[in-house]
């Protein structure tokens, strides 16, 4: 009974979809390859949050008269978004929250690399050795603690297992800085070394956090007494909950993967036509300038040598971090396998 | 009228539907573009997984570990549905056969949960509870997150049913239990499984909930796999594993329908003496609208509104202004879709029931367990060839209703079999045409359910998180990635005014699903 107007309505729309396809792709087709000179836009994928970096993307867009479109998002999901989208990517810059995120697009040779001209402020251990990504900040593996719940602090990740602390560590095992420092000790110790430290951590009853900024509320409100964390949250979860809390950093001896540095940093897409005011953009975050600015603001380490350290922590250069390849920090796979394989993920 | 509802309840068979013998060329086709798009996620995650080798596959698919999250997945499903069911269906009834003033406004505070996201809830209880973690946990949420799905399907069943079998069974001397059992509970299975079908879908496809509460469910599983390892060819082989289970799922589900089910309206509303008007079982009943309403309404707001106070930062009102409008316009944008490429499929299935019909449902529904981030993933895969059309806000409407199209075609479907055909042919023997008959007939009994079919994916959309993080156009923001920003870096107090207006535009709707929308009911049951 209802046939004709069925009828009528699906041809319309069929054609109306039809239509639209169409359009799309003509319109796809059309568009031609923006000129490096007459840039106004440019697009970043952000894995740094809007309210720490906005700030910065706000003054270059000043400086430069170029726009930003951002697109913030978590990292590791940018990354995957990207390796979707790979010579389709709308993207022209990718700002990550860590190295390991870099390296996987690095890996499916999605960026383009920087020329010597780019970030020169930046030593290269914190460059990638194609030169495909730079780092823009420091970020330091620390032991955030209580210090009414822990007097006697721990010299080495080894002292971790022993009885003293059961069930009072936290670490947060799906984290990305996690998996970045549990890679660090498998390129590094072994994977049988790493093995055997993650199980005896297991036995030790040590607990689970869903990520970093957890671990320091857990430790502020004295649920745990101490946790692997990143050394910016102290303040982070301070800053949130608007008051001093009762959680400090501590570091362990000098060369303990327990002290790895890993960065933030960015690379320029191999899609992108306008790598030249993309590279402008990373040298603007990589200039002193701005460095100084991240180290008050945002409380990361600057990587240039000699650089101010965030109040109250050693320099950089002091911290005594593990001398290792941020390349190798995107090996995350074993380091998955062998967390899944213990229990922790 | 009683004439026409004697006539309507005395035919109800199935000979009536002659007159459509077989679905005509243009709705076959209409229902079969609509499949090659919800098919798109399954062929992704095809080509992606079998990427892999096969003995890859099968080692990621037996290790023990798997098992492990599989048997999380299905004890969290079984305990969340088995829950639901019971709760729903006494609490459902209960609001429906006991007498009290102004019903609709004790609906309301157990349908308003739709519109917090599960995250939202898991962040608030958190806030209560730091302590709170673990399977219990996660089932305690997702029952406070999914009841409304229950009680709405039951809600809306009981309206329409058959009263003058409760009369007899009344008259023949039988008690309110076996009443309940024998007369009430057979008119709403069907309802009570499709109920325990969207809950049974919500629990598989979720991923705030349980992954904060650090249960690791196959949604959980394939986050993981894109977030620690950027393994897009295992979270696929994982998510054909959410396939099969959801399948399963499926297919028990369909056994708790009652197959006799037949379309059923009954003009005859409920005699208002059949309404109970008794203090005790009101007691019980406002007992455990509170309790849940305590639970999954008051609890929440509470928290969200003491964060919102406690918040020293000011707030940027135009920013919320801004993100409102642009989540409530791609949200209706993304309902409207799901509104046109379901009618095809619920006139082919409601008028046409056959094999074809039975597999686009299936397919509908098994899209509905998947996780946003597939679809996302999918859709990314596809739209970045698309050029302008990629992160646009239509593609990103386009999304939401893939997404929740399984939420319109349920409703489409049983607001399409409410409409008797007999019904349509003494129109059209009274000498109405045809188009006629669609407009004065088919469109304003069907036009309710349809309605409460497009609600729910407006509010459902407006909640959404993985898929708009990838598919949004750069630079827009909607109310739920904003809670999303604010909580990832510990925020939780400027996350509040947005999950407080989350829920405030979301009570709109759900006010409107919880009226009473039969204007005669309403008049019966308030005398």
């Amino acid at each position: 009974m209802i046939r004709e107007d069925l009828k009528r309505m699906t041809k319309f729309g069929l054609i109306a979809l039809s239509t639209v396809l169409a359009a799309t792709v003509l319109v796809g087709c059309g568009s031609s390859d923006e000129q490096a000179s007459d840039v106004t836009e440019l697009t970043i994928y952000s894995g740094r949050s809007e309210e720490f970096i906005a700030p910065f993307f706000a003054q270059w867009e000043e400086a430069s008269g170029i726009k930003l479109n951002i697109r913030y998002g978590d990292s590791a999901e940018l990354a995957t978004q990207i390796l979707e989208e790979g010579s389709n990517s709308p993207a022209d810059l990718f700002l990550s929250q860590d190295a390991g995120s870099l390296g996987a697009v690095a890996m499916a040779d999605l960026f383009t690399a920087l020329p010597e001209d780019v970030a020169t402020t930046i030593p290269a251990e914190f460059i990638d050795s194609n030169r495909y990504w730079a780092g823009v900040t420091g970020r330091a593996r620390v032991f955030a603690y209580n210090p009414n719940l822990l007097k006697v602090l721990p010299i080495s990740i080894t002292d971790l297992t022993d009885a003293t602390y059961k069930g009072k560590l936290g670490i947060a095992p799906t984290n990305a800085s996690f998996q970045a420092f549990v890679t660090a000790l498998i390129e590094n110790k072994g994977s049988a070394f790493a093995e055997k430290w993650l199980a005896d951590l297991k036995k030790n009853d040590v607990r689970i956090y869903p990520k970093n900024g957890a671990i320091v509320e857990a430790i502020d409100k004295g649920e745990i007494s101490i946790g692997l964390v990143n050394h910016y949250y102290t303040w982070e979860i301070s800053e949130a909950l608007g008051r001093p809390i009762n959680a400090k950093n501590g570091f362990f001896a000098p060369g303990d993967y327990g002290n790895l540095i890993n960065v933030s940093g960015a690379g320029i897409l191999t899609s992108s036509k306008k790598y030249k005011a993309a590279q402008d953009l990373i040298n603007f975050l990589t200039s002193e300038p701005i460095q100084n600015k991240f180290v008050e603001q945002t409380h990361e380490y600057s990587l240039i040598p000699g650089a101010a350290a965030p109040v109250g922590l050693p320099l950089l250069a002091d911290i005594g971090a593990p001398a290792i390849d941020l390349d190798t920090l995107k090996n995350i796979k074993l380091t998955q396998d062998l967390l899944v394989k213990v229990g922790l993920l | 009228m009683p004439v026409v509802a004697d006539v309507i309840s005395a035919s109800q068979t199935p000979s009536s539907k002659r007159g459509l013998a077989s679905p005509n060329f243009a709705l076959n086709s209409a229902v079969a573009l609509v499949l090659a798009f919800t098919l798109l996620p399954f062929i992704y995650i095809a080509l992606r997984a079998f990427e892999k080798p096969l003995p890859e596959i099968l080692d990621l698919l037996l290790r023990a570990k798997t098992l492990q999250v599989l048997g999380t997945t299905t004890a969290l499903l079984l305990i969340v549905v088995a829950v639901n069911i019971f709760f729903g269906t006494l609490m459902a009834a209960g609001l429906h056969f006991i007498r009290l003033p102004k019903a609709h406004l004790f609906i309301l505070p157990t349908i308003l949960p739709l519109a917090i996201p599960s995250y939202v809830f898991t962040y608030t209880w958190l806030a209560l509870i730091p302590s709170m973690s673990g399977l219990f946990a996660a089932a305690f949420i997702l029952i406070l997150t999914t009841m409304p799905y229950m009680l709405l399907a039951i809600l809306v069943s009981l309206r329409r049913i058959d009263s003058s079998l409760i009369e007899v069974a009344r008259t023949l001397g039988l008690s309110r239990t076996a009443i309940f059992f024998k007369v009430v509970l057979p008119q709403i299975r069907s309802s009570i499984s499709a109920g325990a079908l969207l809950s049974g879908l919500y629990v598989m496809s979720d991923f705030g909930a349980v992954s904060l509460l650090n249960v690791e469910t196959l949604t959980v599983s394939i986050q993981n796999m894109f977030k620690a390892s950027y393994d897009r060819r295992a979270a696929s082989v994982i998510s054909i594993l959410l396939i099969l289970a959801s399948i399963i799922f499926i297919s028990f589900n369909e056994k708790l329908k009652d197959s006799t089910a037949k379309e059923n309206i009954s003009k005859r509303l409920m005699a208002k003496n059949t309404r109970i008007n008794n203090s005790g079982l009101k007691v019980v009943l406002l007992l455990s609208i509170g309790i849940y309403t305590l639970l999954a309404v008051v609890i929440p707001i509470y928290v969200l509104i003491s964060r919102f106070i406690g918040n020293p930062n000011p707030i940027d009102f135009a920013r919320l202004t801004e993100t409102a409008i642009s989540t409530i316009s791609v949200a209706a944008l993304g309902a409207f879709i799901a509104l046109l490429i379901s009618a095809p499929l619920g006139l082919l299935i409601s008028t046409h029931a056959g094999k074809y019909s039975r597999f686009a449902e299936r397919v509908i529904l098994i899209g509905h367990a998947l996780p946003g981030v597939i679809i996302g993933l999918a859709l990314v895969s596809l739209g970045s060839k698309l050029g302008p059309l990629y992160q646009s806000t239509l593609l990103l409407a386009f999304a939401y209703a893939l997404l929740f199209l399984a939420k319109a075609v349920a409703s489409m479907t049983s607001a399409l079999q409410l409409v008797p055909s007999t019904l349509k042919e003494v129109a059209a023997t009274l000498g109405k045409s045809k188009s006629r008959v669609t407009t004065s007939v088919v469109f304003p009994i069907a036009l309710p359910s349809i309605g409460l079919g497009t609600l729910l994916v407006f509010l459902t959309a407006m909640k959404e998180l993985p898929a708009t993080l990838m598919l949004r156009p750069t630079g827009m923001d909607t109310l739920a990635t904003q809670i999303w920003s604010y909580a990832s870096i510990n925020r939780f107090n400027d996350a509040a005014p947005y999950a407080l207006l989350l829920v405030l535009i979301a009570a709109i709707p759900t006010f409107l699903l919880s009226v009473p929308r039969n204007p005669g009911e309403k008049v019966e049951s308030y005398q």
